[in-house]
């Protein structure tokens, strides 16, 4: 593993536009080594684009991308993965006619650096107990034989994130994990993601909920129409003026 | 006569596979017919011109499709479904068209004098054709190929460089085409180029449609029962090919999945899944 600083992801003014709409407008973060960090704001903040740019979905149109001191701005994000920089999706993207099983197989590193080694492929025993292992954790054992499209909403959700998890990264995306869930799967879901944490470096939590960010984030960045407008501990963050204005404001506009 | 069989239902197996490898990456090739009859004229060449032994021009004649086939799919494979689908169409006409241009092969006359091709060759070639998949559906690439297919966004995700995958794909699948195209040619003796148009590489997707790209026992079931239909209506006479037709018709409304539509899972041997007739989605 390679020795990172400090910060094992820092961004430096990113913009993205989509024709002349502009999503991301300069935003700055660090994420710090063994922290969860939360990324919160009103629908339409930007927060999910912020997320595809950094990994490599869009490419973006200024700024810089630092990983462990690395320049990744303009990495492909197969590479980002390869390189420890995992992600869930918003709207779950499993690879649903294949069983739950091997949707976490997949993601071993060994075999997707090396595809075609992984023909001659050896300790395939002792992957597969690695994968059963995240499955455990993640309850999702006795689906293994599923198909990853027959999952429940909650499952699939536990899933993706077990499947992010297999190829080892450091840093971990997690877009809207608990959007759709009862109050019941959110609390488990939060549990699953704080005894996930010592298996990374770091994870940024992509989240409406704010009683689960509450409880589980160490720092939260606060978005609104593409800009970061705070940053700061969960308590601290959440009673600023200008954060509640920014979820109350908008939420009244969006009815 | 059996020999025939043989050898034609052989070599449209390794045909069929070739799409077949190709479509496990999820690209779909019309280029393999164009893929066949550079593997039949390189061999050809090499055997008639240079008195290379058979089992050598194959292989050689195999890498040179291969080669033709990742330049060709590089810029290719940027589009993707019914572009790539059109590009692929456009690899196989221009095939044609580049080697009856060509005097050195004989133009539109043909070319001839390749003979050796024995039905032990071709079942050989099948056999191990057939080991090498079998090798794959058991391994963590199978898995890897399935993820592309399925969804490259989510591949990419985790790491799998999508672009790579269906271009290594690409090239397996011409380097088979032409291996089979080599056989086949010295099987004939003489080949032209109007028997490798448009309508092969049509005929090779539906050996392996017809039969199911699920697993890769669909394939060849269907390159076999579509070689064999027309001999088995020969009594028809004139009304062969509309039977022929029917057949195809009839096979693709009872079964428009393929004959073996399952999946076989990686991971156990013995549960096989109904992949394509899933009906499990839930709304999200």
């Amino acid at each position: 593993m390679d020795v990172c600083p400090q910060s094992i992801l820092s961004v430096d003014g990113l913009c993205k536009s989509f024709r002349g709409l502009t999503a991301i407008d300069s935003v700055s973060l660090e994420v710090r080594r063994g922290e969860i960090l939360g990324l919160m704001g009103p629908n339409g903040a930007g927060k999910s684009v912020f997320v595809n740019v950094i990994t490599g979905l869009y490419p973006a149109d200024y700024g810089a991308v630092r990983f462990c001191g690395r320049d990744v701005t303009h990495l492909p994000s197969f590479a980002l993965a390869r390189l420890g920089i995992a992600r869930t999706f918003q709207n779950i993207r499993l690879l649903r006619r294949m069983t739950v099983l091997e949707n976490v197989l997949v993601a071993i590193k060994d075999h997707v650096n090396r595809p075609l080694g992984s023909l001659f492929a050896r300790n395939r025993v002792g992957f597969v107990s690695a994968a059963m292992a995240l499955l455990e954790h993640f309850y999702l054992v006795d689906k293994r034989d599923w198909l990853a499209g027959s999952l429940s909403y909650g499952e699939a959700r536990r899933l993706e994130i077990a499947r992010a998890l297999a190829g080892k990264p450091s840093l971990l995306f997690l877009d809207e994990p608990a959007a759709g869930m009862n109050e019941r799967e959110t609390e488990e879901l939060g549990d699953t993601i704080r005894a996930s944490r010592k298996l990374l470096e770091a994870i940024v939590i992509i989240e409406h909920d704010v009683t689960m960010m509450r409880g589980l984030a160490d720092r939260l960045v606060i978005m609104d129409a593409g800009r970061k407008i705070a940053e700061g501990r969960p308590n601290d963050v959440l009673a600023q003026p200008n954060v509640i204005e920014a979820y109350l404001g908008t939420d009244g506009a969006d009815e | 006569m059996i020999q025939d069989y043989v050898v034609f239902v052989g070599v449209n197996i390794v045909l069929a596979w070739s799409v077949y490898v190709i479509l496990l990456a999820g690209s779909l090739s019309f280029a393999n017919g164009g893929f066949m009859a550079i593997g039949a004229y390189v061999s050809g060449v090499l055997t008639v011109k240079f008195g290379v032994p058979l089992v050598v021009a194959a292989p050689i004649a195999g890498i040179a499709a291969g080669v033709i086939g990742v330049l060709v799919g590089f810029p290719a494979l940027r589009t993707r479904g019914i572009y790539l689908m059109l590009v692929t169409v456009g690899v196989a006409v221009s095939v044609k068209a580049v080697i009856e241009s060509i005097d050195y092969v004989g133009g539109i006359q043909g070319f001839g004098g390749m003979v050796g091709t024995t039905p032990w060759h071709v079942l050989g070639l099948v056999a191990l054709v057939g080991c090498g998949l079998t090798l794959l559906s058991k391994s963590p690439l199978q898995r890897i190929l399935d993820a592309v297919r399925e969804d490259e966004l989510s591949a990419a995700s985790l790491g799998i460089n999508p672009v790579y995958v269906k271009l290594t794909c690409f090239g397996a699948g011409a380097f088979l085409a032409a291996v089979a195209g080599s056989f086949y040619a010295h099987y004939l003796i003489h080949i032209s180029p109007d028997q490798f148009g448009i309508v092969l590489s049509v005929f090779i997707v539906l050996y392996a449609v017809l039969g199911g790209t699920n697993n890769m026992w669909g394939p060849p079931i269907g390159a076999a029962i579509m070689t064999l239909i027309p001999e088995f209506v020969r009594g028809l006479e004139a009304w062969r090919p509309t039977a022929f037709g029917l057949v195809i018709l009839v096979l693709l409304l009872i079964r428009p999945n393929g004959l073996l539509a399952f999946r076989i899972a990686t991971t156990r041997t013995k549960v096989a899944l109904t992949a394509l007739d899933f009906t499990g989605a839930r709304s999200d």
